[in-house]
């Protein structure tokens, strides 16, 4: 039982920071209809960068969580002029996917470049004290329930973002339906833009917030990538909730498969996921049914 | 003039060359030569897939590392001679390929992407953790293979059997890609209900097209077990992902004669560039978006305009990119290749 709820302790907070990183998959893919494969290279130079400013330049936490949220909002518009935006036109996904893959293995080569070392790996200093704390028999580490806290402050914040805000509201509309949301004066164009800024913002945030838990090294961004992506597969790819309830879902299953039948099995289980949930219920949990086009 | 610098007279050229090169370099060099033949093989085999039959599949590498281990255990834990487990592991890529015809089928765009790529990454997992078969990250040495009634060593043998069946796969695609089968791909590719209601198999041509590609990398990967004479996870990762990419994107995705350029400038660039793992990951990604965004149809289009005699009855037009009167007059022309 005391295995059971250390398990689950640790597969709630890393699927915190799965569901993160979802959210920015699917507010992406519901407003442009892309998936941003670049979007793991977000959370990764996110977290380099946070590393740069708490740890090479000294910053308090705070700030430098805020200056890398920043930088990935940056890194989103980048990504938008760069690959999605010349390409849209065309109205070819093979293009726009190409390009993005392209573009984050020069992120990656970049990400290995200035801050590749020998072995590439990368520790941040833990937050708070590494002792253990006990909740009514149940032991959790401290640093997973600030983890857990951020993270649900994030999601938080960016719901309010989406539901109240001017911009929120018009990432809402283009999302439902893009040619309406231009017959009535939206510049869509600039609301991909900021889709793109917002979700990589959040991946930067899950980014920093995470690397105390673990280490850093160039191609964490496409591991976490694929386990986002099969968090937000498993919530239907289209619905905002179901990417956070996947991502639990995601990070729980994954410890429990690690801890019960075979270690190893951690890092497979998302892409055994995205395999069975893609050829059995390709609309996933909460997914909306897909039309056909012709 | 047209015979002198049209698409033959180069194919026989770069083979011509091909075949001598080992005479003339040192051992590097035709170490080299032999990458380029594997890798007009495996941008051969993509191009078919994502180029033609227009399935945007991530699992080029996967299937290159499933031939090359196939061929690779077959021979250590069974002890097959080389010309018999060869085939065993195209063969295996090719089966596996055509599996994932299944889900191609219920699948397009970005989902076959992603699932293509998590397939892929599920075979590098099982390459490095299912040690007792596959000998783990640390990879293994197959045996040293015999050619023994021919008069040629290992290295020697290994390249001229690349030689022929580079040739031969190049002759098997282009012949192919003119043949109905070329045709069937095109329209699936250019609207798949338009294509169904020509009369067109989906599934059966989906599944050809996934399992000549499978076929082509499983052949590239047999081939790479005997010239490296190792077998290892880490030659068939992400980068070798993009590099497939890379070389079908150069050339001209649907171009035949495209993937054969691409192919062999790809090889020639990775040598240039292996210095670093960072170095090849900045080249290739920025040449793919580069090329993406301002040539999509790859240098072949450059070729095509400048030298007569490069056309060919199907090729790849980005849609709004050329007049569709234009693409009618090029296939008009044709009539030598």
């Amino acid at each position: 039982m005391e295995y059971f709820s250390y398990l689950m302790a640790t597969g709630i907070s890393t699927g915190a920071l799965y569901a993160l990183v979802a959210l920015g998959i699917v507010v992406i893919y519901k407003s442009t209809q892309v998936v941003n494969f670049a979007h793991g290279e977000m959370f990764m130079l996110g977290g380099y960068l946070g590393y740069t400013f708490h740890v090479m330049l000294g910053w308090p936490y705070l700030l430098s969580f805020l200056l890398a949220v920043g930088a990935g909002f940056v890194l989103g518009l980048a990504v938008d002029r760069v690959a999605f935006r010349p390409l849209m036109q065309r109205q070819t996904m093979v293009s726009v996917l190409l390009a993005m893959i392209g573009l984050s293995f020069v992120l990656k080569g970049v990400a290995r470049w200035l801050w590749g070392g020998k072995g590439d790996y990368l520790s941040f200093p833990p937050l708070v004290s590494p002792t253990p704390i006990s909740f009514g028999g149940i032991m959790v580490m401290s640093q997973q329930l600030v983890v857990l806290g951020a993270a649900c402050l994030v999601m938080a914040a960016f719901a309010v973002f989406f539901k109240f805000t001017r911009a929120g509201r018009f990432m809402q509309a283009t999302a439902d339906n893009p040619k309406a949301a231009k017959l009535v004066g939206l510049r869509t164009d600039r609301v991909y833009m900021y889709t793109f800024a917002v979700g990589s913002a959040v991946a930067a945030a899950a980014a920093v917030l995470m690397a105390p838990l673990t280490l850093l090294y160039p191609d964490i961004g496409f591991a976490l990538f694929i386990k986002a992506f099969a968090a937000a597969v498993l919530g239907g790819l289209t619905s905002i909730p179901g990417a956070v309830v996947g991502g639990f879902l995601i990070g729980i299953i994954e410890q429990l498969a690690a801890g019960y039948i075979h270690s190893s099995l951690q890092e497979v289980a998302a892409f055994v996921v995205i395999m069975l949930v893609l050829t059995f219920i390709p609309t996933g949990l909460f997914g909306q049914r897909r039309l056909r086009k012709v | 003039m047209r015979h002198l610098v049209g698409k033959r007279a180069f194919i026989v050229a770069l083979f011509g060359a091909l075949l001598l090169a080992p005479s003339v370099t040192n051992q590097y060099q035709t170490f080299v030569a032999n990458l380029i033949l594997l890798y007009i093989i495996l941008s051969l085999g993509l191009n078919l897939l994502i180029g033609f039959a227009g399935q945007l599949a991530l699992s080029n590498a996967a299937m290159y590392g499933i031939g090359a281990y196939g061929t690779g255990l077959m021979m250590a834990h069974f002890g097959f001679p080389y010309w018999a487990a060869a085939p065993c592991g195209a063969l295996l890529a090719m089966g596996l390929g055509t599996l994932l015809a299944l889900p191609a089928l219920r699948l397009s765009g970005i989902y076959l992407a992603l699932a293509t790529l998590a397939f892929a990454q599920f075979t590098y997992w099982v390459m490095t953790h299912w040690t007792d078969v596959t000998f783990g990250a640390g990879g293994f040495v197959p045996p040293r293979i015999d050619f023994s009634p021919l008069p040629v060593n290992q290295e020697q043998g290994i390249y001229y059997l690349s030689w022929i069946l580079a040739l031969l796969l190049y002759v098997v695609a282009r012949r192919a890609m003119e043949s109905p089968v070329g045709r069937a791909f095109v329209a699936i590719r250019d609207g798949e209900v338009a294509a169904q209601s020509l009369g067109i198999d989906l599934l059966r041509y989906k599944s050809l097209a996934f399992a000549m590609s499978g076929f082509y990398a499983g052949v590239a990967g047999a081939l790479y077990c005997g010239l490296l004479g190792f077998v290892g996870p880490e030659s068939f990762d992400l980068l070798q992902m993009i590099l497939h990419k890379g070389a079908v994107v150069l050339g001209g995705m649907g171009s035949v004669v495209g993937s054969v350029i691409g192919g062999t400038l790809l090889t020639v660039l990775v040598e240039i560039t292996k210095e670093a793992k960072f170095s090849i990951e900045i080249a290739f990604g920025g040449l793919l978006v580069v090329f993406v965004l301002f040539q999509p149809s790859g240098l072949i289009v450059f070729i095509r305009k400048w030298l007569p005699g490069w056309d060919e009855r199907l090729h790849y037009v980005p849609p709004g990119t050329a007049p569709p009167v234009q693409a009618a007059r090029t296939a008009a022309a044709e009539g030598d290749d």
